[in-house]
């Protein structure tokens, strides 16, 4: 049974269809990237699979359960237990160290543990700056905690929208290979992103265009 | 790590890494808590203070003996063991007699009383020059000074006789052979005195009469007339009024002549019932009343000259709410020491209007403040939700369920509502303290009970005025963290 499953999903606004009649299919443990042009409906898409937007039409399996049906406060559960998210904007609470940011995540999901929040950071190479507020971190670093932060619960499906958009190469390379280790460990992975690089290190591209699948590629070059 | 330790140390880095914004709506609930203890400080402190104000009208209350028993020092004591310590402002005791002036053949109401307490019961007393504070000392009534033209440092001569000897008293020195002598109030109160000598059978064999203070060639022929004189002569005491026929138009010299008679005492006796002392005067009072017709010394004194100790009355001023002092009042009445208690009920109920009316002027305020607070702390907080907007999508996105955000903002609203309750408790108290000072001149007491009070109370308000800020909080769509808003 695949992990995600998008059957004929449409979100309409007003007059705009920003997902129109959309189907696909995610297995466990795959890697999957998403491209299309501005405007056509990746973040719309992400949403819905993040649990933060239901669809006008359609269903959306995950793991078996039709998340499309489900009322707010079981979709914020599903979201807290089954998926990390990663956005474009590394966004962090300012207020809040780097260490205690991964936290909070551990906080809502269950026990709040430094020592292993500490250790996500060593994940990401950023242990020392773990007293850090995101004021005194580098955008590629604060876009690191997030990782961080995302993988700090062990979800199941890690949703990425542009995780590498405001980063420059050596930083991207550093986050690509965190997905790698995620994607040998298990973890399912949809990242959407503009940068064909970053989309040619997933196993299948799925991309969008007004709304619509438009096409899929398999990446042949996968793992090599 | 518990929830609740990640829970406390996101609420202080809130607030501790975002001072200004924070620092604002601290400021705010320090504020409405300051004028919230203050005034609530000055709402109980006020009966006090408007109490002792009120004090400054006078006695409120008075105490007089009831039917036969006295009234005297070590009663007056224990009545006033009846009311709590604090709350009497002062108690005035007060001997009313006439003493004459020889130098002058004048004799004038002399009142024996307690100064340092006639200060405090009767503020109103205007005196030029200084209250005694030695023995043999006085203050003279303006009207009295005038008409005698006595000055600060002048001295006068006052003595006591007593002319008011019961006739039983006086039966005692009627025997054979006797020499009397006594006086009574004739016409405006002036005194005749009569010498009276007994024959061997205890009759009256000879009488004198001194009548000059009586009207000229009217009261005053008593002391002259044979025909009126001889009636007297072989007569037994006590005289009936109607063995004696009165002198014509002279009827109320003619009473004071049969009562001096009947309480004629022996000379011997009589002499020893005549003090005389000499008294400084140290000022003179006025009031505007009839105080002015009085002198004043200090009760010892006038103990000394009447060998008397009883007291005609005492002037209690009570500082104590309308149902308090009906209750002292009442207390006193019924403690079985003979005297009765009422109360100067013009004094007491205006006092209870005023304050009534205070405290309800001050209910008022502390209520629109209290709103003002909640209003600006509301405004505040909703600031703080819109500029935290991404935070909040962002903890939402991260699995924060609405119960979790509701939390967080409360717990940040109470914990700002705690701490700016207790600067404003204390800042409260110094406001109150500074009001106190400049309207009523008196500095109040700290109300221990006022700092939780205040505390719980701006955490409550902090906790209301929150409401409206968390539902817009809870509201916040997770979706706006991918969009990138
Ligand atoms: N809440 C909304 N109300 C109305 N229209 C919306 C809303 N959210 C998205 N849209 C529209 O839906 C379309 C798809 O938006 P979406 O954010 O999914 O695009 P995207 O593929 O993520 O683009 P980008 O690459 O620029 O991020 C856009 O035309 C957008 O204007
Ligand atoms: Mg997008």
């Amino acid at each position: 049974m695949a992990l995600l499953e998008l059957k004929n999903i449409s979100k309409i606004y007003g007059e705009l269809k920003a997902l129109d009649n959309v189907s696909i299919k995610v297995e466990k443990g795959e890697w999957v990237a998403i491209m299309g042009p501005s405007g056509s409906g990746k973040s719309t898409m992400m949403n819905i699979i993040g649990c933060m937007d239901k669809p006008s039409m359609g269903e959306v399996l995950l793991d078996g359960v039709d998340i499309s049906k489900e009322s707010q406060k079981k979709l914020t559960d599903i979201r807290r237990d089954k998926i990390g998210l990663i956005f474009q904007q590394f966004h962090m609470v300012t207020y809040l160290t780097a260490v205690e940011n991964v936290m909070v995540s551990q906080y809502y999901h269950s026990m709040p543990d430094e020592e292993e929040a500490l250790e996500a950071l060593g994940r990401v190479g950023l242990r020392e700056r773990a007293k850090h507020l995101p004021s005194q971190l580098s955008g590629g670093e604060q876009q690191r905690v997030c990782v961080a932060r995302a993988l700090i619960n062990h979800p199941e499906l890690i949703l990425a929208d542009e995780p590498t958009g405001n980063l420059d190469e050596a930083n991207e390379n550093i986050v690509l290979d965190l997905f790698r280790q995620l994607h040998n460990e298990g973890t399912t992975l949809i990242v959407v992103t503009h940068d064909p690089e970053v989309a040619e290190a997933a196993q299948r591209t799925i991309v969008l265009e007004h709304g619509r699948v438009a096409r899929e590629v398999i990446n042949e070059n996968f793992g090599k | 790590m518990t929830k609740r330790k990640m829970f406390l140390r996101m609420i202080t880095a809130s607030l501790l890494r975002r001072r200004s914004r924070m620092l604002i709506a601290l400021l705010s609930i320090a504020v409405g808590a300051t004028i919230l203890s203050g005034l609530v400080t000055i709402y109980y402190d006020v009966p006090r203070q408007m109490g002792a104000q009120f004090r400054s009208y006078g006695a409120n209350m008075i105490l007089l003996p009831e039917g036969n028993s006295t009234l005297t020092m070590d009663t007056l004591d224990t009545a006033l063991k009846t009311i709590p310590e604090e709350n009497v402002v002062g108690a005035t005791p007060y001997r009313y007699v006439r003493l004459d002036m020889p130098s002058r053949q004048q004799s004038f109401t002399s009142a024996g009383t307690d100064f340092s307490q006639v200060q405090k019961t009767s503020p109103y007393f205007s005196v030029d020059g200084e209250y005694p504070e030695k023995t043999r000392q006085v203050l003279v009534g303006k009207e009295i000074a005038d008409t005698i033209g006595v000055k600060v440092g002048s001295s006068m001569e006052l003595s006591y006789k007593n002319t008011a000897v019961s006739s039983q008293e006086a039966s005692g020195d009627w025997v054979p052979g006797a020499s009397l002598t006594g006086s009574a109030e004739g016409f405006n109160e002036a005194v005749l005195t009569v010498n009276v000598t007994l024959d061997e059978n205890a009759a009256i064999e000879s009488i004198e009469i001194d009548a000059s203070s009586q009207t000229e060639n009217i009261g005053a022929l008593v002391g002259t007339d044979p025909v009126y004189l001889k009636q007297f002569i072989g007569k037994t005491l006590p005289l009936d009024g109607e063995d004696i026929d009165a002198l014509a138009g002279a009827t109320i010299s003619s009473q004071a002549v049969v009562d001096a008679v009947n309480t004629a005492r022996s000379t011997e006796n009589a002499v020893a019932r005549e003090n005389t002392e000499r008294f400084e005067v140290t000022g003179i009072l006025s009031t505007g009343g009839e105080e002015e017709s009085y002198i004043y010394m200090a009760l010892e004194d006038l103990q000394k000259l009447t060998g008397e100790e009883i007291l005609d009355v005492a002037e209690l001023s009570v500082s104590a709410g309308a149902e308090e002092l009906e209750e002292y009042s009442n207390s006193i009445t019924g403690a079985g020491l003979g005297i009765s208690s009422r109360l100067v009920k013009r004094v007491t109920k205006s006092e209870a209007s005023v304050l009534g009316k205070l405290q309800a002027l001050v209910f008022l305020v502390t209520v629109v403040v209290l709103l003002l607070t909640m209003i600006c702390v509301s405004t505040t907080m909703m600031a703080v939700v819109s500029e935290r907007r991404r935070e909040i999508g962002l903890r939402k996105a991260l699995g924060a369920s609405d119960g979790s955000i509701r939390k967080e903002f409360l717990g940040e609203g109470m914990f700002l509502g705690g701490l700016g309750g207790l600067l404003g408790a204390v800042l409260g108290f110094v406001f109150a303290q500074v009001v106190s000072i400049n309207v009523f001149g008196s500095s109040i007491n700290f109300q221990p009970l006022l700092l939780p009070v205040t505390v719980i109370v701006s955490m409550a308000i902090a906790a209301v005025s929150c409401q409206l800020p968390i539902k817009r909080a809870v509201a916040i769509d997770p979706a706006i963290v991918l969009k990138g808003e």
